[in-house]
């Protein structure tokens, strides 16, 4: 359903303007039944190339391996992926459970879930370590709880349009075009991040929420606040913590009560610092930040 | 609150000064207990200063081993002289403390 609202380039652009043909989708397929049986043993066969496979979604294993929790089409879907990951050109997982096996893998993981080719932080998942694509890649991760639309489509073009060995990934295969960066780059309360002024409810226009809400995107790839949601905005510039939702972690804690939208801290100190600073560097830098606070940054600016 | 915010804070001053006997201790280690003095806290009347000041363990002066105080917390705003937990929502000094003291 994100994918739906694409908009740079949009799901109608793939196919007018990018010459992609969507051989089927949960929601834009035409193919049934039978129909849709036929056109996946053709793939499968090598009758009709699979240029790119995009799946979303966890791979389940239970029971017992088999995987039969999970069916579709006739068959356990995890049949499916692994004779269509077998043909496809290029490998793509799209959000969560795809990429690290997400919700469903969070311990005890009753459906024995996991991602393509992580499960969680560790390489391999359902593929192996060693999978790579018929183009020569491993799968490409586009992590999220959901990941934004325009991440998919454009990865999509660059690989349609021939551009996929020009996609950098980093070390947990994410293309580095949207994951080097953190979530709080572009954030619009990172001079309340700078200041050591904290938001104190949901919703608040001022304060950043790392401090006190569990924000969690001073320590988060993603370009949640670079490439807006809706071309508009964002969790953190709507008032609402980032939850962390394209690392591996995620859900962070593994849900544990009272550890969502809430700072947790050991002895008044944040456990997780924003990534490369240590201890001793957040102390001092909040006794100066504080003591430097200009008055405007204690006001709700954005209110006219 | 109908007090302004030197007059409220002065009468703070003075009951700490006068020796309020406040829950300085336990220090909350984690969100566990800091959501359980921050709930004893939603229970009082807002207006209620004394009780704010007795559930919060405040002091007048730093407090711990690395002398904690209210400028160096998150909550404190420097320019106001003002502890925005919303719990607490009164005017303080920079040098006092409370045990839902964080950083």
């Amino acid at each position: 359903m994100s994918f739906l609202n694409a908009e740079e380039p949009g799901v109608c652009d793939l196919v007018t303007d990018f010459g992609i043909n969507v051989l089927w989708h949960p929601s834009l397929g035409m193919e049934l039944g039978e129909r849709l049986h036929e056109l996946l043993q053709d793939l499968i066969a090598g009758r009709r190339p699979l240029d790119i496979l995009v799946f979303e979604g966890t791979v389940i294993r239970a029971p017992n391996g088999t995987g039969e929790w999970n069916r579709f089409a006739g068959r356990p879907m995890q049949e499916w992926v692994r004779a269509l990951t077998a043909v496809a050109n290029y490998t793509i997982a799209i959000g969560d459970c795809a990429t690290w096996g997400g919700i469903p893998a969070t311990p005890p993981n009753p459906t024995d879930s996991m991602g393509l080719q992580y499960l969680k932080r560790d390489r391999g998942g359902f593929l192996g370590a060693d999978y790579r694509s018929k183009a020569g890649l491993p799968v490409i991760n586009v992590p999220g709880c959901p990941a934004h639309p325009d991440w998919i489509t454009q990865i999509l073009v660059a690989v349609a349009t021939g551009r996929a060995q020009d996609i950098a990934l980093d070390d947990l295969q994410r293309p580095k075009t949207f994951f080097s960066t953190f979530t709080q780059t572009g954030c619009t309360r990172n001079m309340h991040f700078a200041y050591k002024v904290s938001a104190t409810e949901f919703g608040q226009r001022k304060g950043c929420l790392f401090y006190d809400l569990g924000c969690r995107g001073p320590m988060t790839h993603s370009p949640c606040n670079r490439i807006l949601w809706n071309r508009q905005s964002s969790k953190t510039r709507a008032g609402m913590p980032c939850i962390g939702c394209t690392e591996p972690e995620f859900p962070h804690a593994d849900l544990a009560p009272g550890t969502v939208f809430k700072t947790q801290t050991l002895m008044g100190v944040p456990r997780t610092l924003p990534t490369g600073i240590e201890k001793m560097g957040y102390v001092k830098m909040m006794a100066v930040a504080k003591a430097a606070a200009p008055r405007w940054v204690e006001d709700d600016i954005f209110l006219v | 609150m109908s007090e302004n915010h030197q007059e409220l804070l002065e009468r703070m001053r003075r009951m700490l000064a006068t020796g309020l006997q406040t829950t300085v201790e336990p220090f909350p280690p984690t969100e566990k207990e800091f959501f359980r003095i921050a709930e004893a806290l939603r229970a009082l009347d807002p207006d209620d200063i004394r009780g704010k000041l007795v559930i919060a363990g405040f002091l007048d002066h730093p407090y711990g081993p690395e002398n904690w105080k209210c400028a160096d917390c998150i909550y404190y705003l420097a320019n106001r002289k003002w502890c925005d937990l919303p719990e607490l929502a009164v005017p303080v000094e920079p040098d006092w403390y409370c045990r839902l003291w964080r950083m």
